[in-house]
């Protein structure tokens, strides 16, 4: 098998390394990193403009280059999410929670490099597995129904908690408020519009990009000007790669060590699954890192783990989701429909047999991403430097940069007016969030995983008849069934157990 | 989107130049910059079809000035069909039709219908397949209206008054049995309801399943259309089998109202070429589309038949009201 592995990817590296596809990768790495860092502008719009570009050329060398863009736009994606606390996707809501609080504490270098290393270890981690386990994760995620989607979705929602900040009262109100904004648009299964007041552009519910960049980018400006930091003088962070302060300290890798490959693991899975792969890997990695943390307090203020654990996961997810992609021709995301539809233009028609009919494609593609990772981490690394500088600019000359980026990048989209506004309202909900402390991060994550969690558990439900026997009759569901009960059950019962043994030690030491 | 605005931008300048340095005269049709508007996402199956459109006119020269193309996505089309509607006079303006230009308007409140556009000519056929696992116990049709009549079928589809449920309803109709509908968001997550036995069988668009269909662990029962589709000449079609039924979307193309008759002629002669290309050829094959063209006026008559087709499923399923 190992034998058939490295002839597999020599064949593909034949493919990869030549001039003409090196040449295509580092310029499809590029143009990825530079989608990503425009907050709305995502790898799917970014690749379905450029497919024209790519006409002239072969198709493997083709799709090397759009799948390059298709994972540069995580490395990229996360520098807006540390630096200006703004996340570009859903896949990197979950990096600003602690990636910016390290900003704001002076460690914006560290952060960056460690996302950086972070997205390369996913990243790569993702490639090998897909190497060695794509024929038989392939069948794992055909396996799949709604029933397995609903379970495994509200184990996210669920680990949404871990995310809410101190106060859990108003972290659940947080992510209640995404959920009501999540019903807008037609029901799935009624066909009926709800809360579209008549407005053709909601009939397809309130698009989360906008919503994210109202309430982190513009509400972080609004709250950073309400406490008067524009007024102060700009701090001056020279920063370069002599700097000791520059690169993280052996204590951040030293702590972070098993958050690699944890993050990794839980975020390549969530990727081989079809549907929101790479947001629920961020937020379950996450999650665990903090569960698992012996210093739990810690994360949310800036705590470097916190920051590696979604970043490793969202990078491996994005490998992972090639899985489906390529085996089943199953999309799991807008930038992987996208690239589907980009197979098609060139004749590749992705399912259980084009690693049979066309293995220089496949091979060629899979080989070209260990070599994108590497180009990727190089180019993130020098770059560094220059984004660092952007937080040299004073804050009072920043503002109407940010607010002019955001609301293009919100009317960009869809060239929707409705939606500038959206952002614009999230904007002040957004301050309004922050300043009384409630989680904008549960908002956005309960509209984008809310919505997806009721037609998957309305499809169940019609399944069976609206008995939900489907949850347990079959096998993949009953094992998700019982992890989640698991989950909610356990704690409660260890809770208990503690009490119950303190009062009985109570009782004695009183006797 | 930044480049497309720049574009815009640039052709707008050329635009006022030219307009400027030219005295107002009555010229030729067509002079000026053509803007075809797609009414979805990129990437999906309207903005590939406009796409390729686009590509063949320009490759072929088949259009003497600058083509400008622009997603209007948003509420499955109304946005950019109802772009489109409101440009009423404007002979520079195209866009292209598929399942929902005929939907949308009877699920949802939109300001226009398919008669707000002045109809160029119906490229090809969109039809649906009847999907089971392979290993399933459905080894045809009949098999499968026998398993409805003596139990319970779950049939899938996307989205709950799409053409997938059309499609079902009609078959159901046409053979005298009753199925539970299950509408699935999502082309991708409608393969795996299938292939991890959740449902019985799916309506699907040919492309969806082409992958799955060719490795052989699906299996394509039957064909929506009134002829079987050059790429699975295999699969009859429902009317073959006696069910007397035939759906399918229109792929066209339609401009604005209120247009000179000659504009509408000149778009009609043009398309024509643009289908005898084997450019064109290829993406019927590549998509598992039929083509059998209709146009104009004819095309215009086909759009109402397919509209109230659909129409009195949605009524009879109770997705709309009369």
């Amino acid at each position: 098998m190992l034998a058939e592995i490295a002839s597999n990817l020599s064949l593909g590296l034949s493919v990869a390394a030549s001039p003409e596809g090196f040449l295509f990768l580092v310029i499809g790495a590029f143009l990825g990193m530079i989608v990503g860092l425009f907050p709305g502008f995502g790898p799917a719009a970014g690749i379905a403009v450029l497919i024209p570009m790519t006409f002239g050329l072969q198709p493997t060398i083709a799709i090397i280059m759009l799948a390059g863009i298709y994972y540069g736009s995580m490395y990229g994606g996360t520098i807006t999410s540390i630096l200006i606390n703004t996340p570009g996707e859903s896949a990197t809501v979950a990096s600003t929670i602690d990636g910016y609080p390290l900003a704001q504490k002076g460690r914006a270098g560290p952060a960056l490099v460690m996302q950086a290393i972070a997205s390369f270890f996913g990243g790569t981690v993702g490639v090998v597995l897909i190497t060695a386990l794509a024929p038989s994760l392939a069948n794992f995620a055909a396996s799949f129904g709604p029933s397995e989607y609903f379970l495994i979705i509200a184990v996210g929602l669920l680990m949404l908690t871990t995310m809410m900040g101190d106060n859990k009262f108003k972290g659940f109100i947080s992510a209640l408020i995404g959920f009501a904004v999540g019903t807008v648009g037609v029901d799935v299964m009624s066909g009926q519009q709800r809360f579209t007041f008549g407005s053709p552009e909601l009939i397809g519910g309130v698009y989360f990009v906008a919503v994210a960049i109202g309430l982190f980018g513009i509400g972080e400006l609004l709250h950073c000007v309400f406490k008067g930091q524009h007024r102060q003088p700009a701090k001056r962070l020279r920063i370069s790669f002599r700097d000791k302060e520059f690169w993280p300290s052996k204590e951040d890798y030293y702590q972070s060590r098993w958050t690699f490959w944890r993050g990794s693991g839980i975020g390549f899975i969530a990727g081989v699954l079809p549907g929101s792969g790479a947001t629920l890997g961020s937020i379950i990695g996450y999650s665990v890192e903090k569960k698992v943390a012996k210093d739990p307090e810690k994360f949310g203020k800036g705590e470097m783990r916190g920051l590696v654990a979604p970043e490793a996961a969202n990078n491996a997810a994005s490998a992972g989701a090639m899985v489906p992609l390529l085996s089943l021709g199953i999309p799991g995301s807008g930038a992987t429909a996208v690239l589907l539809g980009a197979f098609l233009m060139w004749g590749l028609q992705p399912g259980p047999l084009l690693i049979v009919n066309d293995p220089e494609f496949v091979w060629g593609l899979i080989a070209s991403m260990y070599l994108g990772n590497m180009i990727l981490i190089a180019m993130s690394i020098f770059a560094i430097p220059l984004f660092v500088k952007f937080l040299d600019v004073p804050y009072v000359n920043v503002v109407p940069v940010i607010v002019l980026l955001c609301i293009i990048g919100a009317f960009a989209i869809n060239a929707s007016i409705i939606e500038t506004w959206i952002l614009v309202v999230s904007g002040l909900i957004g301050f309004a969030m922050k300043r009384y402390g409630y989680s904008p991060a549960a908002t956005v994550l309960a509209l984008v995983l809310g919505s997806m969690a009721e037609e998957t558990f309305l499809q169940s439900y019609i399944i069976s008849q609206g008995t939900m026997s489907l949850f347990w009759e079959r096998p993949v569901s009953l094992v998700l069934f019982i992890v989640l009960l698991s989950i909610v059950v356990l704690p409660l019962v260890l809770t208990l157990l503690n009490r119950s043994k303190n009062a009985r030690e109570g009782v004695s030491n009183g006797a | 989107m930044i480049m497309r605005r720049s574009l815009t931008l640039l052709a707008a300048a050329a635009a006022v130049a030219s307009t400027m340095s030219i005295p107002a005269q009555a010229e030729e049709y067509p002079s000026e910059r053509l803007t075809y508007t797609i009414a979805f996402g990129p990437g999906g199956g309207n903005d590939r079809m406009s796409r390729t459109v686009v590509d063949i006119l320009r490759k072929y020269d088949l259009y003497p000035g600058n083509i400008v193309v622009e997603n209007r996505e948003g509420g499955s089309g109304a946005v950019g069909f109802s772009y489109v509607a409101g440009k009423a006079g404007d002979p520079y303006r195209l866009t292209s039709t598929s399942g929902n230009f005929i939907g949308t308007p009877l699920v949802a409140d939109t300001n226009w219908t398919y008669a707000d556009f002045t109809p160029i000519g119906l490229l090809a056929s969109d039809a649906m397949l009847l999907v089971v696992r392979s290993d399933s116990d459905f080894g045809d049709v009949d098999a499968f209206v026998d398993a409805a009549k003596a139990g319970r079928v779950t049939i899938a589809g996307s989205g709950s008054a799409g053409p997938e449920r059309v499609t079902a309803s009609l078959f159901a109709q046409a053979a005298g049995i009753e199925f539970e509908y299950v509408p699935i968001g999502s082309g991708g997550e409608l393969v795996t309801a299938l292939t991890s036995g959740s449902v019985d069988a799916v309506v699907a668009n040919p492309s969806e399943v082409a992958g799955q269909l060719d490795a052989g662990t699906l299996k394509a029962l039957a064909f929506s259309d009134s002829a079987r589709s050059t790429n699975n000449p295999d699969v009859p079609t429902f009317m073959e089998l006696g069910y007397d039924f035939s759906f399918s979307l229109p792929r066209g193309v339609v401009m604005p109202n209120d247009l000179e008759p000659a504009a509408q002629d000149w778009w009609v002669a043009t398309l024509k070429k643009v289908i005898e290309t084997p450019e064109w050829q290829e993406y019927l094959a590549k998509n598992g589309m039929s083509g059998n063209p209709i146009w104009g006026e004819d095309f215009a008559t086909y759009l109402a038949a397919t509209s109230a087709q659909y129409r009195d499923t949605l009524v009879k399923i109770g997705a709309i009201q009369q």
